[in-house]
């Protein structure tokens, strides 16, 4: 096993090589105030994160998606991140749930820099004794990109154009 | 009709008109390859398994669970319903239309949006249900992109591939009603933010395909990179899974280790931006798994085309292929492009539509070396070739020359013609830098006609002395059957003379066994079985008269001895020995020259400074083939160093009959081969094959190019000492 200084360098660089940045943060609330320094609007938060967050605005209960459409700043949290690939892993159950990584301009993902595992291998191995979290798991790389005209790549094209991952310690 | 549905002899004009294809796949495929060996690299170091290790673990998991499919599929059922999914096997494209029309007007959908699935492809979904009176709607940017342009994918990966950045500004301004900037692509790919979130908004089911079924837990797993997967199953009520049973996999470690592999191989990627694991259908949801055979279960039964099922369609193969480049997937393939189209389509589809690709294959075997789950693409397409064949799809042409080229004393006395011809040519001064100078048809400029010098291989070698060992080879003393290879010892006879002296340099006599003709290869490859099968009976009674070992200057007729003899005889017990006990004597002269006849190290030094490069005969390189390295032969008996040449391993262009029945392919691929050599600067490209010689040396002569083309016997037989 590497050690998790390793793990954050190499986590980093992968992030790094899918156009992703990477915060490191010591609480949430500075996770909370690197999200406001983004925009003028108020970050959505998902309700995955909500819970240790404690602030920021809830998409909407019935309409969730539609509520949100194309907000500047919304912050998530994963359960785990794996340095091999620079992915964080995403259990979102509900539409709701998955609202803020789908539809914000700027996703900022949190994650505990000691949930940041070594390889794919062990984030799947996590993924196949939670057989719940799989109903809907996502291990999201980067923000949404495309290379299809020209295969010009462009970052953003449905989903996040933006990705921030905030390390905790 | 579409650009993509036309017949085949259509499609091949049509994209030979785009004079921005070739350049631009060329470009496509060259930055694949940097960067995916880059990615292959890594990961190598990083698991310290070798890519032929990794993927063989893999294939292996892809065929346990093919051999115990319905078990798989029942596991992966009852996990599947148990978290509220419902699942169907279905047999046929027709079965499948319908039950997805069939659920969408019971519950009055009438609007489905799509996430990326070949299988949805296969079953030519869209337009099905339009009939129907649903509109199905491509959310994946390239796949929407060709839903406006009415066409199919050109590509597994990268559909829309063969779209020109102004075509997609038309199409795109058509359908949002706006004008956009050709070179301002973020621009319009940022269009489809708008142009498709309304439908996502309003549709009552989504579809998507699935990368792997994970049976331990009855889950699918997506790997995208836009994000439309996750917003199509998240907005609408209803989620269709369309995947082929072949999608099965035992475990989520399995999962993984087919992650390892897919998007380094796909896009060269370490990961997708989205790997997207759903068990079950979601809280107050439906979610329908439509398990899909349409020819699958017949693939499997079958001998030689079962491992394609293993396929992950990461388009490696297409991103390697030599013809694609040229011609593109919607002519390379059917609506499964590159290497694996020419092979599942049979199954899939028809083998009326798998006929007509057929004859752009070189051969080349490229694509076998970079899948990922190590399927026989070659052996495969050569199998289906043969069956297009039976059923009556070669053209007259071919077989006409077949029958003539399978008769020895016939092909001899028509070859005595030509070099009489050639003779008279030469008299009268049409016959420049031993090609002739005759006004050939359009599609055949780009090379020249060799003439065909008077005396063959085997004449030459009869009418001089033998030449001195040079040195004590293991081999000194013995005698060796030369076989010449019938091309080799009519168009390119020195050399054949060559290789002789070579052997005989090292101590051994050589013997020419009587009326030695053709291996069977140009029929073999051609899916004409039944005449490869008399020309290779006819070479075996040729050969099989000593216990000599055999040595040839041509690697494609070990090749065709070693690997295409056991299949031409597998049901003849008799015939497979005879085959197996001339096979075993064979070698290539390459191989001979290092091993039994090995020449000491410098011995062909000459103390000049030439330059020289050399192309690696692709088909024996691609099987990594020792003796195919003849650059290292080459520097090791010479003492000098190749000036290094870009892709030296890719395809000439020759391809056997290819040349002839696809020329504008041959002559592409040769253009893309010219140009390195260009590049290298050499004054001399020597190269192991004799059918490339021809190729490239018709080709360089046709262009003016400044090189001189040799088979490596002649240069290195040029430096015999001349006293010998
Ligand atoms: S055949 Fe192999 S290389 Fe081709 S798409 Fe399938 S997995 Fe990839």
């Amino acid at each position: 096993m590497i050690t998790l200084g390793d793990r954050i360098a190499l986590f980093a660089d992968g992030l790094q090589a899918a156009q992703g940045d990477l915060v490191q943060c010591t609480s949430w609330d500075d996770v909370w105030e690197h999200a406001v320094g983004l925009s003028d609007e108020t970050p959505v938060v998902s309700p995955i994160a909500y819970e240790q967050l404690q602030r920021g605005e809830l998409p909407d209960d019935s309409e969730p998606l539609r509520s949100i459409a194309d907000r500047s700043v919304g912050i998530t949290v994963a359960t785990l991140a794996v340095a091999e690939t620079g992915s964080v892993l995403l259990i979102e159950p509900t539409p709701r749930d998955r609202a803020v990584s789908l539809l914000t301009r700027h996703l900022i993902v949190a994650v505990s820099e000691a949930d940041i595992v070594e390889e794919l291998a062990d984030g799947f191995r996590w993924l196949a004794q939670q057989p719940r979290a799989a109903a809907y798991a996502t291990f999201v790389t980067g923000p949404s990109r495309t290379a299809d005209i020209e295969r010009s790549l462009t970052i953003g094209v449905q989903g996040p154009c933006r990705m921030t991952v905030a390390v905790l310690a | 009709m579409s650009a993509s549905t036309a017949p085949f002899k259509t499609r091949y004009r049509r994209s030979l008109s785009d004079p921005d294809l070739k350049p631009r796949l060329l470009d496509f495929q060259r930055s694949w390859r940097e960067s995916r060996d880059a990615q292959v690299r890594r990961l190598e170091q990083r698991t310290e398994q070798s890519f032929d290790e990794l993927r063989r673990d893999f294939a292996a998991v892809k065929d346990s669970v093919l051999e115990r499919l319905d078990e798989y599929i029942a596991e992966f059922r009852s996990n599947a319903e148990a978290a509220g999914a419902t699942v169907v096997e279905l047999s046929t494209a027709q079965e499948a239309v319908d039950y997805i029309a069939g659920v969408c007007k019971s519950r009055g959908i009438d609007l489905v949006v799509k996430s990326k699935s070949m299988v949805s492809e296969e079953i030519e979904l869209n337009h099905e249900l339009e009939q129907r009176g649903i509109t199905a709607i491509e959310t994946d940017l390239g796949e929407w992109l060709l839903q406006l342009a009415e066409e199919r994918p050109s590509h597994l990966v990268m559909p829309a591939i063969h779209q020109k950045r102004q075509y997609v500004a038309e199409i795109l301004g058509e359908e949002l009603g706006r004008e956009f900037d050709p070179d301002d692509i973020p621009a319009m790919v940022a269009s489809a933010r708008d142009g498709l979130r309304r439908h996502y908004l309003s549709a009552g089911a989504g579809l998507t395909g699935a990368n792997a079924l994970v049976a331990e837990t009855g889950s699918i797993m997506v790997v995208t990179n836009e994000g439309n997967m996750r917003l199509a199953t998240s907005l609408p009520d209803v989620h269709f899974v369309t995947a082929g049973i072949e999608k099965l996999i035992p475990t989520w470690a399995d999962a993984e280790r087919q992650l390892q592999l897919l998007p380094r191989s796909a896009t060269a990627q370490t990961l997708s931006t989205y790997t997207t694991c759903i068990t079950g259908a979601q809280p107050g949801k439906e979610m329908h798994i439509i398990l899909l055979d349409n020819g699958r279960r017949a693939m499997r039964d079958s001998d030689v085309i079962g491992d394609a099922l293993r396929c992950i369609r990461c388009g490696a193969c297409a991103n390697v292929c030599p013809p694609y480049q040229i011609v593109g997937g919607h002519t390379f393939g059917h609506i499964y492009t590159g290497a694996i189209g020419l092979v599942n389509t049979t199954f899939h589809h028809s083998i009326e539509e798998a006929a007509g690709p057929q004859g752009l294959c070189v051969s080349c075997g490229a694509c076998q070396t970079v899948c990922p789950v190590d399927i026989p693409l070659p052996k495969q397409i050569l199998e289906v070739r043969h069956r297009a064949h039976e059923s009556g799809h070669a053209p007259l042409w071919e077989r006409v020359a077949l029958r003539l080229w399978a008769r020895p004393r016939l092909f001899h006395n028509l070859m005595g013609i030509a070099a009489a011809g050639s003779g008279l040519a030469r008299l009268v001064g049409l016959v420049h830098r031993d090609h002739l100078r005759l006004p050939l048809p359009g599609r055949l400029r780009w090379r020249s006609v060799p003439a065909l010098p008077l005396r063959s291989g085997q004449t030459l070698i009869k009418s001089r002395p033998p030449v001195n060992p040079l040195s004590e080879s293991p081999s000194a003393g013995r005698t060796v059957d030369l076989f010449a290879q019938c091309l080799a010892d009519r168009l390119l006879p020195s050399a054949v003379d060559s290789a002789a002296r070579l052997i005989e340099a090292g101590g051994a006599a050589v013997n020419l066994p009587q009326s030695q003709h053709c291996c069977g290869l140009p029929a073999f490859d051609a899916g004409d079985w039944a005449t490869a099968r008399r020309m290779a009976r006819q070479t075996i009674e040729t050969l099989e008269g000593s216990e000599h070992q055999i040595v040839t200057p041509a690697p494609s007729c070990v090749i065709s001895m070693q690997e295409h003899w056991p299949r031409l005889f597998s049901d003849d017990p008799e015939w497979l020995e005879r085959a197996a006990a001339v096979s075993e004597r064979v070698h290539d002269l390459a191989d001979w020259l290092d091993g039994p006849g090995r020449l000491p190290d410098a011995c062909l030094s000459n103390g000049g400074s030439n330059s020289w490069s050399a192309h690696r005969f692709c088909q024996a390189s691609n099987r990594n083939d020792a003796g195919a390295r003849i650059d290292q032969l080459v520097e090791r008996l010479t003492g000098e160093t190749a000036k290094p040449l870009e892709e030296p391993d890719v395809c000439c262009g020759f391809g056997g009959l290819t040349s002839l029945a696809a020329p504008e392919v041959g002559a592409g691929i040769l253009e893309r081969k010219l140009a390195c050599v260009a590049e290298s600067g050499c004054d001399k490209l020597i190269t192991n094959n004799p059918g490339c010689v021809i190729h490239l040396r018709a080709g360089a002569n046709a262009g003016g190019a400044s090189h001189q083309t040799l088979h490596y016997a002649d240069f290195l037989a040029a430096r015999l000492p001349k006293n010998l």
